[in-house]
């Protein structure tokens, strides 16, 4: 395809750099954007004179996730089969990355969110920084964590990733790198002397690399003094339970004992989201846990192509109307209540689509399948 | 990547030879780990579908507690190789291991894993309390032991032996563990036999209590789960005598310690001391030294004694009073054999992912070494048992399936079944692990690999909830029962799947080949006549025994042999019939093709171990080879399938074990 300036490349010897380069849209990934990573993406693992990727955002976010306006807005004019398309070749470029052979440092500056993770978290490398500010909105959208979201949430210490997941809480560099979503925190006055040391070094050795970032980082950056990270216990003690509606009722129980502004947050953010969403996203995440990275965006995919297609529920537009177009931020979710979302209509999300020309997501073979990534069932 | 590496040496070696060299040993080159995710075929049937064949409806119960166990630190998880598993830490003390049980089942109760646990009902209430009961014993078999002597047989004996003033009292408190009960039934002296027990109570209708007793040595409960550490409940089985008449046994609940865990007074418990295994339940034993209890204690289903001393009953048969009484306590034999399949699951899933990734021993010289399981030898050993498994795991949701829908009518179907399927699942458990152990060479005998060690967590299981030798026996016993019965009203024979036995004897071709040993009607045919034909030695051999004077209970102990065999008969067509029942939902298609390959390699199986078909002339030497021929034939052919098969089981990755992935990582230097 045409070379775009939507992603830009500064080659430094055998390191490369990309730069997602759409500032004003705060990188949104476009679809040329996710055409153009990938194509590099396989490209650099053939490539012998490339060793480590670098990406990083330009501006003042890393990336703010899937550009959704614009699918939804193709989804409009023709069929949710262009939508399929895009999340078709997003969550192929979130399993190359997740399995590649070569190491990646994503430098996650300002904002990180849904697409913006699954371009970065399934790296080997994931540095913040003082200003990181991490989320998974999706369920106030009418969506749900994809891009391997279910993969790396449920691997989060206890149950934080489902309360990341279904609130779409906001994480800083602090509290990504003590629940492990992020490797390293490097100051940000430090990230371009580190840029500078990871190209002078032009090695692809993991420990290398990983002894050079360690340099510049502060091991132990500070919670900020109301952090959520100090809510671990309450959070596993509700996040655990095993429905959406337990959850909340869990957390009413503790605010009854104790309210504060952190806990009317919480319950508030479930009450405001999707109740189809929340309950497809705790859902994909308790299977995600039991599953490798790839069967995850396998699932994955099929619940995107439900919810395009707009049969069970069509939150996804709603709320896209409702925050990204007319911003009144009043979306009608329909059905409006969690008991309305019956278990049937929640299966049909996991299910293989009943469309002949639909197809499950067909993952490259890779020639390297770390552990992790071995997928069951 | 591995193939094209060593091609290129070998090409570059070949290269080479021009040079001379005195080098004529060449070190091959260095193993690398491949996963059998990459090497082997993907599936050709839907993974998830044939799970859900396995698991039905309860899959989101089952992984919900797996999610639950996997992220907790109680769960002792490790990384070996670049994954993480959980298992319980073996090399804890017998005390240690103890404490471990009792914080993971707190760590669940907080987790509301058990709320709703008397109310839930109907059978959907049933099977959700297996799907439980069953995944925590995927972790650990004590965890599973240690939950169901509390919920199934102390919860159970409130619940089924028990009246409204008891489920009012000891509901709530067992749900959220304020009691924790056990369960104290076998004595040193007394075991399968339960009616021989001899701890005595009787009533002091002055007081209106009923004291208890343990009057000698050999009356000392024994094995009591809970009981050692834990326990401040238990239900007593005791002999009831009421104005010096035995009324035979009955069941009465006791507080043996108080709320601080001391143990109260009249009352003497001592350990049973490390075991081979499960060491993380705290067995016990008790004595109790004329213990008095209020009379409301006595679990009054079935009979009852009024305040002056009355002794009441519905049922006047004391045999059938016991029998009525004990039945509802089936469920531990369901989830037994239940939780048997489960363990037989985990321990193929490691075999076979092994042998997919593991090589030994070249065919000729600079080749790659040869896969174990390429091996039709490791086949052999192997993939029968995985047949075996997925037959014998239908029988066991059948089990259960017969459970929840219980009806008086069917007490006495559910009682053989489950006697039946819990020995030879159970069985079927231990030999499976055995040849998994072994399968897996020295690697097998790492705690950490589960194979080796398992055995030895689940031995017991042969001897609890009834001795397998005794239950098989008792089949043949019920089904002698009803044929009489039937010969006696002069009516068909009806239940338990012997209706076949009123229409003519099926034939069996005399010349037997590969394709008819693979219809459904040759399998049911000869499975059945095997059945039939033993039942009719066996009524034949008792009855001529009594025409000569002998006793019934004599004949019984002698004429076991048969008696087994026809268990073993009895059972083999059950399963053989429900995997047909199950075939029969699944639609024409690549799943259907498999479970028709696994069921054709289960009945093969059967004709060529089982040495009564050729004993008593079902099987002619002359087809006894063809059956032995199919068995490879079989092998070669589930073998592109083994991966797909063993994922199908659904036991995530944290529960298996380093040597089913990355073996290699898994032992590297740098993971030391």
């Amino acid at each position: 395809m045409a070379p775009t300036n939507q992603v830009l490349i500064k080659e430094s010897s055998n390191v490369r750099t990309l730069i997602l380069n759409r500032p004003k849209q705060l990188n949104a990934l476009s679809l040329e954007m996710v055409s153009r990573l990938l194509e590099v993406f396989h490209a650099y693992e053939e490539d012998p004179n490339v060793k480590l990727i670098i990406m990083k955002g330009e501006g003042r976010a890393f990336c703010a996730g899937g550009d959704v306006a614009s699918v939804v807005n193709d989804i409009s004019k023709g069929s949710w089969k262009v939508g399929a398309d895009f999340f078709s070749k997003e969550f192929t470029l979130n399993y190359l990355m997740a399995t590649y052979t070569k190491p990646q440092v994503s430098f996650l500056r300002g904002i990180v969110m849904g697409g913006g993770a699954g371009v970065s978290i399934h790296g080997r490398f994931r540095v913040v920084t003082d200003n990181t500010v991490f989320a998974m909105p999706e369920t106030a959208l009418g969506l749900f964590p994809d891009v391997g979201a279910s993969y790396y949430l449920s691997r989060l210490p206890g149950f934080f990733g489902e309360y990341v997941g279904l609130t779409g809480a906001r994480l800083d560099g602090a509290e990504m790198l003590a629940c492990g979503l992020a490797t390293h925190f490097v100051p940000l006055e430090k990230l371009s002397l580190l840029e500078d040391a990871l190209c002078k070094a032009n090695t692809g050795d993991p420990t290398i690399i990983s002894n050079i970032i360690n340099e510049f980082s502060n091991k132990n950056p500070k919670f900020k003094e109301k952090s959520q990270y100090f809510r671990l216990k309450t959070i596993d003690r509700c996040f655990s339970r095993r429905t959406v509606e337990e959850i909340i009722s869990a957390l009413q129980k503790e605010a009854d004992k104790n309210m504060d502004d952190w806990i009317s947050w919480t319950i508030e953010s479930l009450k405001k989201a999707s109740p189809t969403s929340l309950k497809i996203s705790l859902r994909s995440i308790r299977e995600g846990r039991l599953e490798g990275v790839g069967q995850c965006l396998i699932r994955e995919y099929r619940m995107v192509c439900t919810v395009m297609r707009g049969e069970v529920s069509r939150d996804f537009f709603e709320g896209c109307r409702a925050l990204l177009l007319d911003k009144d931020k009043n979306p009608k979710w329909k059905p409006s209540k969690l008991e309305f979302v019956s278990k049937d209509m929640v299966d049909r999300y996991f299910a293989a689509l009943d469309d002949k020309e639909w197809e499950d997501l067909k993952l490259p073979a890779r020639s390297n399948l770390p552990s992790y990534a071995i997928s069951k069932l | 990547m591995d193939r094209v590496n060593f091609r290129t040496q070998v090409l570059t070696r070949h290269l080479q030879t021009q040079i001379p060299t005195t080098d004529h040993l060449h070190t091959a080159p260095c193993l690398n780990y491949s996963p059998p995710e990459l090497t082997e075929p993907s599936p050709n049937f839907d993974t998830k579908s044939l799970r859900k064949l396995l698991d039905g409806q309860n899959i989101e119960d089952i992984d919900y507690i797996f999610n639950l166990m996997i992220q907790s630190n109680l769960f002792c998880p490790r990384e070996r190789g670049g994954k993480v598993f959980i298992a319980p830490d073996f090399n804890q003390s017998m005390e240690q291991q103890r404490e471990m049980t009792m914080r993971r089942i707190d760590y669940l109760r907080e987790k509301g894993a058990f709320d709703g646990w008397f109310e839930k009902k109907g059978y959907e209430g049933d099977l959700w309390r297996f799907a439980l009961a069953e995944s925590v014993s995927v972790f650990d078999h004590s965890l599973g032991i240690k939950l169901g002597v509390h919920f199934f047989l102390w919860g159970g004996a409130i619940r089924f032996m028990g009246t409204k003033r008891h489920h009012d009292k000891w509901y709530k408190p067992t749900e959220t563990y304020e009691v924790k009960g056990c369960f104290a039934m076998t004595e040193l002296g007394h075991g399968s036999n339960v009616r021989g027990i001899e701890t005595i109570t009787r009533y002091d209708a002055s007081t209106g209590e009923f004291i208890i007793n343990t009057p000698c040595e050999s009356a000392q409960k024994y094995w009591i789960g809970g009981a050692a550490n834990h326990a401040t409940h238990t239900v007593v089985f005791s002999q009831l005598e009421i104005n010096g008449v035995n009324q035979g046994v009955h069941a009465f609940i006791a507080q043996i310690r108080d709320g601080n865990g001391n143990i109260c007074p009249n009352i003497r418990i001592a350990d049973c001391g490390h075991k081979i295994g499960l060491n993380g339940v705290d067995n016990g034993r008790i004595w109790f030294d004329n213990l008095r209890i209020p009379r409301e204690n006595l679990l009054n289903s079935v009979a009852d004694v009024t305040p002056d001393g009355q002794y009441l009953s519905a049922i006047k048969d004391p045999d059938q009073r016991f029998a009525a009484f004990l039945a509802p306590l089936t469920s531990g034999r369901v989830t037994i054999a239940a939780s048997a399949m489960n363990t037989t699951k985990v321990g193929l899933a490691i075999a076979i992912r092994y042998s997919l990734s593991r090589r030994a021993f070249s065919v000729r010289p600079n080749e790659p070494e040869v896969l174990l399981l390429d091996y039709p030898s490791h086949q052999r050993r192997l993939l029968p048992l995985l047949a075996k498994t997925y037959a014998l795991s239908f029988a066991s949701n059948h089990l259960k399936m017969i459970y929840v829908n219980r009806t008086p009518e069917s007490i006495k179907t559910v009682h053989v079944v489950s006697s039946a399927l819990k020995a030879v699942l159970t069985w079927h458990c231990m030999r499976t692990l055995q040849e998994c152990r072994e399968a897996c060479g020295g690697q097998g005998l790492k705690t950490e690999n589960h194979v080796g060690h398992l055995k030895s967590e689940y031995d017991v299981q042969l001897t609890f909830e009834g001795d397998n030798n005794v239950l098989m026996q008792q089949i043949s016993k019920a089904l002698l029962a009803e044929f009489l019965a039937a010969k006696k009203r002069n009516k068909p024979i009806k239940g338990l799947g012997l209706e076949h036995l009123n229409k003519p004897a099926p034939v069996i071709p005399t010349q037997l080949t590969s394709s008819t040993l693979r219809t459904s009607q040759f399998q049911t045919d000869i499975f059945r006549l095997r059945e039939r034909d033993l039942l009719h030695r066996f009524v034949t051999e008792v009855s001529q025994r009594q025409a000569q004077g002998e006793s019934k209970e004599h004949i019984f102990t002698v004429a076991y042999q048969i008696a087994e065999d026809l268990g073993r008969a009895f059972s083999d067509r059950l399963i053989l019939q429900t995997y047909l029942d199950v075939e029969a939902t699944v639609q024409a298609g690549a799943l259907k093709s498999i479970l028709g390959l696994m069921r054709s390699m289960y009945t093969t199986i059967v004709l060529e171990e089982d040495a009564s078909f050729l004993r008593y002339g079902y099987l002619s030497t002359d087809n006894a080879a063809v059956v032995r021929k199919e068995v490879l034939k079989l092998c070669t052919e589930l073998r592109p399938h083994a991966l797909s098969l063993v994922s199908s089981f659904g036991i995530p990755d944290a529960f298996l074990a380093p040597i089913a992935f990355n073996w290699v990582d898994a032992n590297a230097w740098s993971s030391v």
